[in-house]
């Protein structure tokens, strides 16, 4: 029972999305404006955790509904909208954290008068505030974590984040990336087993 | 335990847990977790692996969204409309020029569910070319009485929007009754209950129909009832001061003294409901409201005031009635 108004529910969001997506393709600006605030704090979050700097997830915000924008008219429905949305998002943030690597930035920490501060904290929020655990939780375990995700490739990096934190199965996120569900199950599998390695006597 | 096939279940335990297995290899690895110690530790070491990056997971605060939202819409008006790929057919323009109304293409959002349940469809005013349609969209950031009778509203869109306008106006009511509900701000739902506060009086503004009172009333015992801040409810309580004689509100009166954990609301609520019987024009007592009473002299043990005033009502309703 549940199951089945939970997927009419469903259908008639894609109804109500084809619909917001067509008025912004014939120019109706207020349309566009909803079509944004729907996945607008989710890209905002994919690009905060992969990028670990507000700026850069501001910047990739920005260029990815700009070009949304741009090329609404060339969207043909092909894919849902959030796909195509998250192959924008995804290729940007993926170029970010490219340049990176090859110049070796590591923009989260800056140097504060206690040692290392992490900025995010300044402007993001702990997803699990309420959990006791999270205050248990040594910051020295964090520092490790944070390694062990920033020592991943890119590409890792991306699908662990589209599966364990935005909860993508791996077929749509072999869709976003323009690759195979085999693949993406390939690429978490390898992402795993470097955390293992790196954090198994943690936990 | 074959220790070949213990190193081959335990490459797939992250991806039993991701529910990304077949069906076929789920149960190859759960048949064998069901027999193996060793695999079904390693699969709670798997699970405390993945929690542990929960921890690090962050979310954009609201301040930080509100920015890119702002900066992006600031672009948007400086770039030229999209520009249509393909020429449109016929049917494309015959679909283009069909009226869309917002309001139903809008993705049930939390704000807009609450604003059609107090609202429903009599959301047909418009102030300065705000219509219900916007109302359902937008989610109130802050509330403030102008000081001429009228109220002025800031709003969080995609863009930040302020709108003004007197009581009686129906958007600048929806808008007012979808903000006591807003989960995510305590200080707006408090504003906002007790300018709401100031419409339950004999001298409510002019132009506010009874029907639109009630409105305001419902919001308010919603809130004395259901608001999980403590200032919040006492200032819902406050305004439902000149219309606690009203049998609804009574009977809410009743449910906070039986079943509010702040003592104070319980004071304030004994003292509202003992005015409310005082009152000339008060209805008779039903006999839930003195089943109450009866049931507090009982139970409050600790709060000698609460249970004072519930002798006091009694009394009252028993004089009472030998009048009625």
């Amino acid at each position: 029972m549940s199951r089945g108004t939970a997927s009419l529910a469903q259908t008639a969001l894609q109804t109500d999305e084809a619909a917001l997506i067509r008025a912004a393709q014939a120019g109706d600006q207020d349309a566009f404006a909803q079509l944004v605030r729907v996945y607008d704090q989710s890209v905002l979050r994919l690009a905060m955790n992969l990028l670990r700097s507000p700026e850069d997830a501001q910047d990739v915000y920005q260029e990815a509904f700009l070009r949304v924008y741009k090329n609404l008219n060339n969207f043909r429905f092909d894919c849902s909208f959030h796909t195509w949305l998250y192959r924008i998002v995804t290729n940007l943030c993926l170029d970010q954290m490219r340049r990176r690597k090859v110049r070796k930035e590591e923009p989260t920490v800056v140097e504060g008068g206690e040692g290392l501060v992490d900025r995010m904290d300044t402007v993001a929020e702990p997803r699990a505030e309420a959990d006791p655990q999270r205050k248990l939780f040594s910051g020295q375990v964090r520092r490790r974590i944070k390694e062990v995700l920033g020592g991943l490739t890119p590409r890792e990096r991306m699908v662990f984040e589209l599966r364990h934190y935005q909860g993508l199965r791996l077929r749509r996120i072999g869709e976003i990336l323009g690759t195979s569900e085999e693949a993406a199950k390939n690429c978490l599998f390898r992402a795993n087993q470097k955390m293992r390695a790196a954090l198994g006597d943690f936990v | 335990m074959n220790s070949n096939t213990c190193d081959e279940i335990r490459k797939q335990l992250a991806m039993l847990l991701y529910g990304e297995l077949s069906f076929d290899e789920e149960e190859r690895v759960e048949t064998h977790l069901e027999k193996c110690a060793d695999c079904r530790t390693a699969l709670e070491r798997e699970r405390a692996l993945l929690s542990a990056f929960d921890q690090v997971a962050v979310e954009p605060s609201p301040t930080l969204l509100r920015q890119s939202r702002e900066r992006l819409f600031e672009q948007l008006q400086s770039e030229p409309a999209p520009q249509r790929a393909h020429g449109q057919s016929w049917w494309d323009r015959l679909i283009d020029a069909l009226p869309v109304p917002s309001a139903i293409l809008r993705p049930a959002g939390a704000v807009a569910l609450l604003a059609v349940g107090f609202f429903g469809a009599r959301l047909a005013p418009t102030i300065g070319g705000f219509s219900g349609a916007d109302i359902l969209a937008s989610r109130v950031r802050s509330v403030e009485p102008a000081g001429d009778g009228t109220v002025r509203i800031v709003l969080d869109e995609t863009r930040q929007r302020t709108i003004s306008g007197g009581m009686g106006e129906a958007p600048i009511r929806a808008l007012l009754l979808a903000a006591t509900r807003d989960a995510s701000d305590p200080k707006l739902r408090a504003s906002t209950v007790a300018i709401l506060g100031t419409q339950t009086g004999p001298e409510m503004t002019p132009n506010v129909t009874p029907d639109m009172a009630s409105d305001v009333r419902d919001a308010l015992v919603f809130t004395i009832l259901n608001d999980q801040n403590d200032s919040v409810r006492l200032k819902a309580l406050e305004g439902l001061k000149s219309i606690a004689m009203q049998p609804d509100v009574r009977n809410a009166l009743a449910d906070v003294l039986l079943a509010d954990a702040n003592p104070a609301m319980r004071n304030q609520a004994i003292d509202l409901l003992m005015q409310g019987l005082e009152s000339s024009s008060a209805p008779a007592v039903d006999p839930r409201t003195i089943g109450v009473l009866q049931e507090l002299m009982s139970r409050e043990e600790k709060n000698t005031y609460v249970r004072q005033r519930s002798q006091k009502a009694l009394e009252l309703v028993n004089a009472s009635a030998e009048i009625f």
